[in-house]
């Protein structure tokens, strides 16, 4: 009963918007809105084998290179800069000003200075979704427990054992809640970075669509980049359930407390 | 050589129990100048210096654990225990004074020495598993896997928690989790074990479990105990010595030879003449101590 249940609670509004958006649509077709059924049949017959290969995988390629390196960089970085003091007060305000800088803005400058290829839009990914993870981890690694420290102190860990069972596991719920943010920029990142100078990828595909005034491809492409940033959002929450598992069974002990 | 004020009410307890410093001001507790001493404290000191000006909250301690003894620490609330013994563990640097352990000065946290804090539920690692949270510190120390094994699952026994390695440590009870803890200490297998107010945040009825499974260890492994409270009751069941802290800044009070059979029953123990007698004197020390009376006070006007 349960499982319908949640599957009723899943499915429930998009049915709706569908039937809203069939209602709609059902007398004149306006050029610019296709009608669901359209939409559907462009769909399947838009993203064929062949353009999965040319455009999708490419895109994808980028953005999971882009999402680890961010991840990557930002957990390391952070550490660090959330380890030392001196660290902290040097970086911080340089940081806080390349942080402000909306990444889209230094595409141009990034084309003249690595080019159009992969490295470039890697880049601008990187550039913005670094951010919340480098922040979330500083910030892990400063709201780390005394009693927890003064005990891994008294045990005489080592460095690396400190960062591995101690410092990373600590600042985890919150490395996780940056990643969660990340996802959703460099995804935008990612359609951004493509729209610039490309040859292929969603990106481009959606903008070739649109220039061409091939209107159903187009949404279709939107949908498309919708689906993907649900499958993102899934895998995301399955590797937080398994890595965060003892952190939500924790707060679920605390609040019925 | 007792202060005045402990002599009328209480002549059960005429043995000295404070020597004087060569100044004649600061009581010390027991010393012993020709055996090695385990854990040596002297002339502790620890100022904090804050934005609103110094707040001096050890003044000047000085005494000597030996090997196999378990004492007990109490004192007045806010009266620095926790300071001493963060300093003592080598996580705080004294503002003067020195603590050694086998005659080497403590610079920071020593191998032999296992500390169990008052807040368990933070003390443990909330993402390793109970068994996780004891292997640990062997891991740490480069311990084969065989023998860690092998540690471990004789620290859970000897805490009688051998049913629950595979839980997280935050699914047991509060009473459970401290077990946890001091297994992992047992494994550890240390020299001295520090322990700050374990019980302070356990129901009643686990404690007095807890206190026996003290005891147990403790006379089991041979280790030496420096057992910090603001229980009196506690501290008179469980230690052979109760060293009484003033309030702050905090120097010795007393320090009081606790003359009850080795075997201790939380019934039998708790009703005897003896154990009144110790409790009554440990009390109006601790009374004196909140109201302000200070040793040197009286060794001064001497």
């Amino acid at each position: 009963m349960t499982y319908i249940r949640s599957f009723l609670n899943i499915v429930a509004l998009p049915l709706i918007l569908l039937f809203i958006w069939f209602l709609a649509t059902l007398g004149e077709a306006s050029f610019f809105v296709p009608t669901p059924q359209l939409l559907v049949e462009t769909f399947i017959n838009t993203w064929t084998a062949d353009r999965f290969v040319g455009d999708v995988f490419p895109s994808l390629g980028r953005l999971i290179a882009g999402i680890a390196l961010s991840i990557l960089i930002g957990i390391v970085g952070g550490l660090l800069i959330g380890s030392f003091r001196w660290l902290r007060a040097l970086l911080e305000p340089t940081l806080e000003f390349f942080r402000a800088i909306p990444p889209t803005v230094l595409i141009p400058v990034l084309m003249l200075l690595i080019g159009i290829g992969d490295e470039m839009k890697v880049s601008v990914i990187v550039l913005g979704a670094v951010w919340p993870i480098l922040l979330n981890t500083i910030e892990g690694v400063r709201s780390m427990d005394e009693v927890l420290a003064d005990t891994s102190r008294t045990y005489g860990m080592t460095k690396i054992n400190s960062i591995r069972y101690l410092i990373l596991p600590s600042a985890m719920p919150q490395i996780m809640a940056g990643i969660r943010q990340s996802l959703s920029i460099a995804l935008i990142l990612m359609v951004i970075s493509e729209m610039f100078a490309s040859t292929e990828g969603l990106g481009f595909a959606i903008v070739q669509f649109q220039r061409s005034f091939a209107i159903p491809e187009m949404w279709s492409g939107i949908v498309l980049l919708g689906l993907i940033g649900v499958v993102l959002s899934f895998i995301f929450q399955l590797a937080e359930r398994w890595i965060l598992g003892w952190y939500h069974g924790l707060r679920e002990i605390e609040q019925s407390a | 050589m007792t202060s005045a004020h402990s002599q009328p009410t209480n002549p059960v307890i005429s043995q000295s129990s404070v020597q004087d410093t060569p100044d004649g001001r600061i009581p010390v507790g027991r010393t012993m100048p020709d055996e090695q001493p385990m854990l040596s404290v002297r002339n502790l000191k620890k100022v904090y210096h804050t934005d609103g000006g110094d707040i001096e909250a050890v003044r000047n301690l000085t005494f000597d654990l030996p090997k196999g003894q378990l004492a007990c620490l109490v004192g007045p609330s806010g009266s620095g225990k926790t300071t001493l013994l963060k300093c003592i563990s080598g996580l705080m640097a004294p503002s003067a004074g020195e603590v050694t352990l086998h005659g080497q000065k403590v610079t920071g946290p020593p191998k032999s020495m296992a500390v169990v804090f008052q807040e368990y539920g933070r003390s443990l690692f909330p993402w390793l598993r109970v068994a996780e949270n004891v292997e640990l510190p062997l891991k740490n120390q480069g311990m084969e896997k065989s023998a860690r094994k092998e540690a471990v699952e004789q620290a859970l026994e000897a805490v009688g928690l051998a049913h629950v390695p595979k839980s997280y440590p935050w699914q047991l009870s509060g009473g459970m989790q401290q077990r946890v803890a001091i297994a992992r200490a047992v494994a550890y297998q240390p020299e001295v074990l520090l322990m700050d107010e374990p019980f302070a945040a356990v129901d009643a009825q686990t404690r007095a479990d807890l206190e026996d499974l003290v005891r147990g260890i403790w006379k089991k492994l041979g280790v030496s105990v420096l057992f910090v409270t603001h229980d009196i009751d506690e501290s008179v069941y469980l230690g052979e010595r109760v060293i009484i802290l003033s309030s702050s800044p905090t120097i010795i009070q007393e320090d009081v030879l606790v003359d009850l059979p080795a075997e201790r029953d939380q019934l039998e123990t708790r009703s005897s003449q003896r154990f009144a007698e110790l409790r009554h004197h440990v009390y109006e020390q601790i009374q004196l101590a909140k109201k302000g009376f200070r040793p040197e006070d009286a060794a001064a006007m001497r």
